[in-house]
């Protein structure tokens, strides 16, 4: 069956082992799973228990700070620790190992001291002479033939690929009974996680070494950290018990694990060096932004028949990120060369579902604008180009979920400085698993059940859905269960990036949660008239067979004195790739100021068997209110002369609050009846940005090519339209 | 360790004097202000002062900076550590380290220890715990009011010390009871039900 992926329609297939053992079943016929059950790990969070990275506080631990280069682009030439090495409490300073720093914020050196008071100090007190060279920050000076060079001797434009037949596209658009052509910006956003990018490296000079981390990948970092500190991986125990946020940002030892490795291990003492909210919004990654040029040719049926596109990622010193064109669709003859244009700024890193919101935002403004060219219904147009038919009912029912049937066809058509308007936009991803996870699922004598596993949950729901598959295999309920995640000493688990952990982990959990229910079938057919043990029905806290039932205590005072325990691996047949997401927007533009209310957001989104309900939808609204902020509020200031960030801090840059929220309507696609689990959290994001831009031009009429769609740019482009309509 | 004022300017104070304390108005600030400003005339800014926290309910001895926050008094010096208070911006602008100061939220982070001593402090442990939690803590439980948690305790806070001043609240003051403290994952709608939630309970 063919499935669109990464913007890429391709044949998957995924070899299923036939005796692999029992599937999920039904999506309908679960106790817990496809239910709503609350986070376990819910009461913790709530009593403010929960213990982070950066709660972390060990005896003798010191704090460690970052300088930071205050030039888009220097050298340092000499380096004068002397009078911050004389600040009593300062234990340390080490020089980071950039010789040549191609951002503002690059890290220069770090300290170590009794206090983070104190670190700051020293801070202030080390002198720091610079070579200062040339930089360009911004993307149209960049591209520039005689625009300072961000790496030497290499161009900062790079050309990334060409696809297509740029003749025979060119040939389609004279067949085209109407042409848009555009510039679509989307801006550099920062991941802004609450826990700040940090780690606590626990070294005292002995043989071994734990690090506490925030982190999404648990056994991303011992590798590295060991040869850091001069041990042993296996030396090395990596600890996540719980972690505040990273939204594709946090994986790897990094800078900052580097620099703390290296001050532990000077002093023999315990770390803790965790980012300020300055170091995270200058050092710690952010989206990559996107520049696309693109041109699009349409029939008056609404069959587009040709794209050109030119698309340039902004990644900074990075490659970027940016799906390619034209995504989802259908058009026709397609021509597009991609470009990665570099500035001076720190790399863009992975950000939840890394380049679909900047390819959707842009592919979707052009969607909208060709349906309005040839005066077709926008999400009657998108269902004549859309290559998956799964969008169609998406797209009816979140239509009818928001009312498209009210939104006036005309853009701006509505009376009074209040405008409101809807828009919609659609969005894919993968979400499939791989082979990484192994699970213990251990049942005890005393009834107890535990499942461990090395894996981290970001916020995403991982610990209650571990604990609720061996649940509900089991026939217990979700507090019977016990789990051990966020240990690289516990069995291995995948990085949590791409949406991967859901359909990597699960299936490895109910492998083990089957294989542990089987090996307590065998123990207890004997006091079950000797039953099958395939036949033994675990339920309701019951064992039983042919009409003879044991409680779970009865059951389990059967088992050896070590208990039992099973090994759970993973299974391609439990999980699938590819999701279908559909967001729709009404916003209210005041056209006297300039200012966008958000009103209502429906997404849809299919996810084949929801393993939580609740908070399967709690992520689907953190995707619509992310979005929110890259469409309308978010975005890095770059100063062009000083090469800086205007806006490292939550008092400048915009993050989406509490009196800016919407209506938001998060449904779960139940039509999707793929028994198995894929990941989601990541399609969820995807398109919002375009639903709100299409939004804000169905209610004034201006289309905002530029991201975020802020008061300014809604103003200018009325004062444009008034202009025409006054000629 | 001993430092003339000249070398060692807090700053913190001047700021605070500037802006006030989001959540708790002007006139603490300017209490706080008079306050620092006659122990800083007793010379008693250098060095480490020892001084007595009151926190959920008990007196807390702890040797600090004049200068420490006391949100890094209670994080980084109180012995058992006080962690539900997150620091997540330092600055009052996120909310994240909202405690109770005589019941009123407070940021934290633009408190200094020195001046919450006479003052009854209540962080997010001292108002339940996973065990018996109170009505806001178990009402963000039941509605997934949270996700990665680091905003919780703000949020937990905030909502629990306006609910006895407003214990029948709309969704309209709900947003703006609230709308000093941020979220990143997405959780606001959540919150909000379950704070009208927690004041059904509490009404009831």
């Amino acid at each position: 069956m063919p499935r669109v992926v990464n913007g890429v329609e391709q044949m998957v297939e995924i070899e299923v082992d036939a005796d692999a053992g029992p599937g999920w079943g039904p999506n309908d016929k679960h106790t817990l799973l496809n239910h709503r059950y609350t986070r376990v790990d819910g009461p913790l969070k709530a009593a403010g228990v929960a213990r982070y990275t950066y709660d972390q506080r060990l005896p003798g631990m010191l704090y460690a700070r970052v300088l930071r280069c205050p030039h888009a682009h220097a050298r340092v030439t000499s380096l004068d620790t002397d009078a911050a090495s004389k600040i009593p409490g300062v234990k340390a300073i080490i020089q980071a190992p950039l010789t040549e720093l191609r951002f503002a914020g690059a890290p220069v050196a770090a300290v170590s001291a009794t206090t983070p008071e104190i670190a700051g100090d020293a801070l202030r007190a080390i002198k720091v002479q610079y070579e200062v060279l040339p930089h360009v920050v911004h993307a149209p000076a960049a591209i520039r033939p005689d625009a300072p060079k961000v790496v030497a001797e290499e161009n900062n434009l790079q050309e990334k690929g060409k696809n297509g037949d740029q003749q025979k596209a060119e040939a389609a658009f004279a067949t085209a009974d109407a042409i848009v052509e555009g510039e679509y910006i989307s801006q550099r956003v920062h991941h802004a996680c609450l826990e700040t990018h940090g780690m606590v490296v626990d070294y005292r000079g002995g043989d071994t070494a734990t690090i506490y981390a925030s982190t999404q990948g648990t056994f991303t970092i011992a590798a590295d950290a060991a040869k850091e500190l001069g041990l042993t991986e296996s030396a090395v125990t990596v600890s996540v018990e719980h972690m505040g946020g990273g939204f594709g940002s946090k994986f790897g030892l990094g800078l900052e694990g580097l620099l703390a490795c290296r001050l532990s291990k000077q002093t023999k003492s315990p770390v803790k060096l965790m980012f300020t909210r300055y170091d995270e919004f200058v050092m710690a990654g952010n989206r990559s932004g996107s520049w696309q040029k693109l041109k699009a040719g349409v029939k008056k049926d609404g069959t587009i028949v040709a794209l050109n596109a030119r698309q340039y990622r902004l990644g900074g010193l990075g490659p970027g990120s940016q799906a390619g064109q034209p995504y989802i669709y259908r058009m026709g003859d397609t021509y597009r060369e991609v470009y990665a244009l570099h500035t001076n700024e720190d790399s863009s890193i992975a950000m939840r579902a890394p380049g679909h919101p900047q390819a959707s935002f842009a592919v979707e403004s052009l969607m909208d604008e060709l349906a309005y060219k040839i005066k077709m219904d926008p999400v009657e147009f998108r269902k004549k180009n859309l290559r998956d038919d799964v969008y169609y009912r998406q797209l009816d029912r979140a239509a009818k979920e928001i009312g498209w049937s009210r939104r006036n066809p005309i853009a701006g058509g509505n009376a009074g400085p209040l405008k409101r308007g809807m828009g919609c936009a659609v969005g894919t991803w993968g979400g499939g698993g791989n082979n990484q996870c192994k699970v213990d699922v251990t049942i005890s004598r005393d009834g107890s059940v535990v499942v461990a596993v090395g894996t981290q949950d970001l916020g995403t729901g991982t610990r209650t859905y571990t604990r609720a598959i061996v649940a509900e295999e089991l026939g217990l309920g979700i507090n019977d269960v016990k789990e051990r995640i966020g240990n690289s000493k516990l069995g291995a688990a995948n990085p949590s990036g791409g949406s991967t952990t859901a359909p990597s982990l699960s299936p490895s959990v109910k492998d083990a949660a089957i294989k542990a229910r089987m090996m307590m079938a065998e123990r207890v057919a004997p006091l079950l008239g000797n039953a099958k043990p395939e036949e033994i029905v675990f339920a309701g806290g019951k064992v039983s067979a042919g009409g003879q039932s044991l409680s779970w205590k009865q059951a389990t005072a059967s088992l050896p004195a070590a208990g039992i325990t099973s090994h759970g691996e993973w299974r391609a047949d439990l999980q699938a790739r590819g999701v279908h997401g559909v967001c729709f927007a009404e916003v209210e533009v005041d056209v006297e100021t300039g200012h966008v209310k958000p009103i209502k957001m429906v997404h849809i989104q299919d996810g084949g068997l929801p393993l939580n309900r609740l908070t399967m939808e709690s992520q689907i609204n953190g995707g619509m209110i992310q979005s929110l902020g890259m469409a309308l509020w978010e975005g890095r200031v770059m100063d062009a002369q000083l090469g800086m960030m205007l806006n490292p801090g939550f008092g400048d840059y915009k993050l989406p609050g509490c009196l800016e929220m919407p209506e938001l309507v998060p449904l779960i696609d139940d039509d999707d009846k793929r028994e198995a689990v894929i990941g989601i959290a990541e399609g969820c994001i995807i398109p919002a940005v375009g639903a709100l831009v299409n939004a804000v031009f169905n209610a004034c009429g201006v289309r905002v090519r530029e991201l975020p769609v802020t008061p300014d740019k809604i103003l200018m482009g009325l004062s444009k339209a008034t202009q025409i309509t006054q000629i | 360790m001993t430092k003339s004022r000249e070398d060692h300017n807090p700053g913190r104070r001047k700021f605070l004097k500037g802006v006030g304390i989001a959540g708790a108005g002007a006139a603490i600030a300017d209490h706080l202000w008079t306050e620092a400003e006659a122990q800083e005339k007793q010379g008693t800014l250098s060095g480490n002062v020892k001084v007595t926290l009151h926190v959920n309910g008990s007196p807390r001895d702890v040797q600090v900076e004049p200068r420490t926050t006391l949100l890094n008094a209670l994080r980084n010096h109180l012995e058992p550590a006080v962690t539900g208070p997150k620091l997540v911006c330092d600055v009052g602008t996120c909310g994240a380290c909202t405690v109770l100061l005589d019941g009123k939220p407070a940021y934290s982070c633009l408190v200094l220890a020195v001046d919450a001593t006479n003052r009854k402090i209540t962080t997010v442990e001292g108002l339940g715990s996973p065990e018996s939690p109170n009505a806001v803590q178990a009402a963000f439980v039941e509605h997934d009011a949270l996700m990665c948690g680091f905003c919780t305790p703000g949020f937990v806070t905030t909502i629990s010390a306006y609910l006895k001043k407003n214990p029948n609240p709309t969704l309209d003051e709900v947003r703006e009871a609230c709308k000093g403290n941020f979220c990143r994952c997405g959780t606001y709608p959540r919150v909000f039900e379950a704070a009208l939630a927690a004041a059904k309970t509490t009404a009831g």
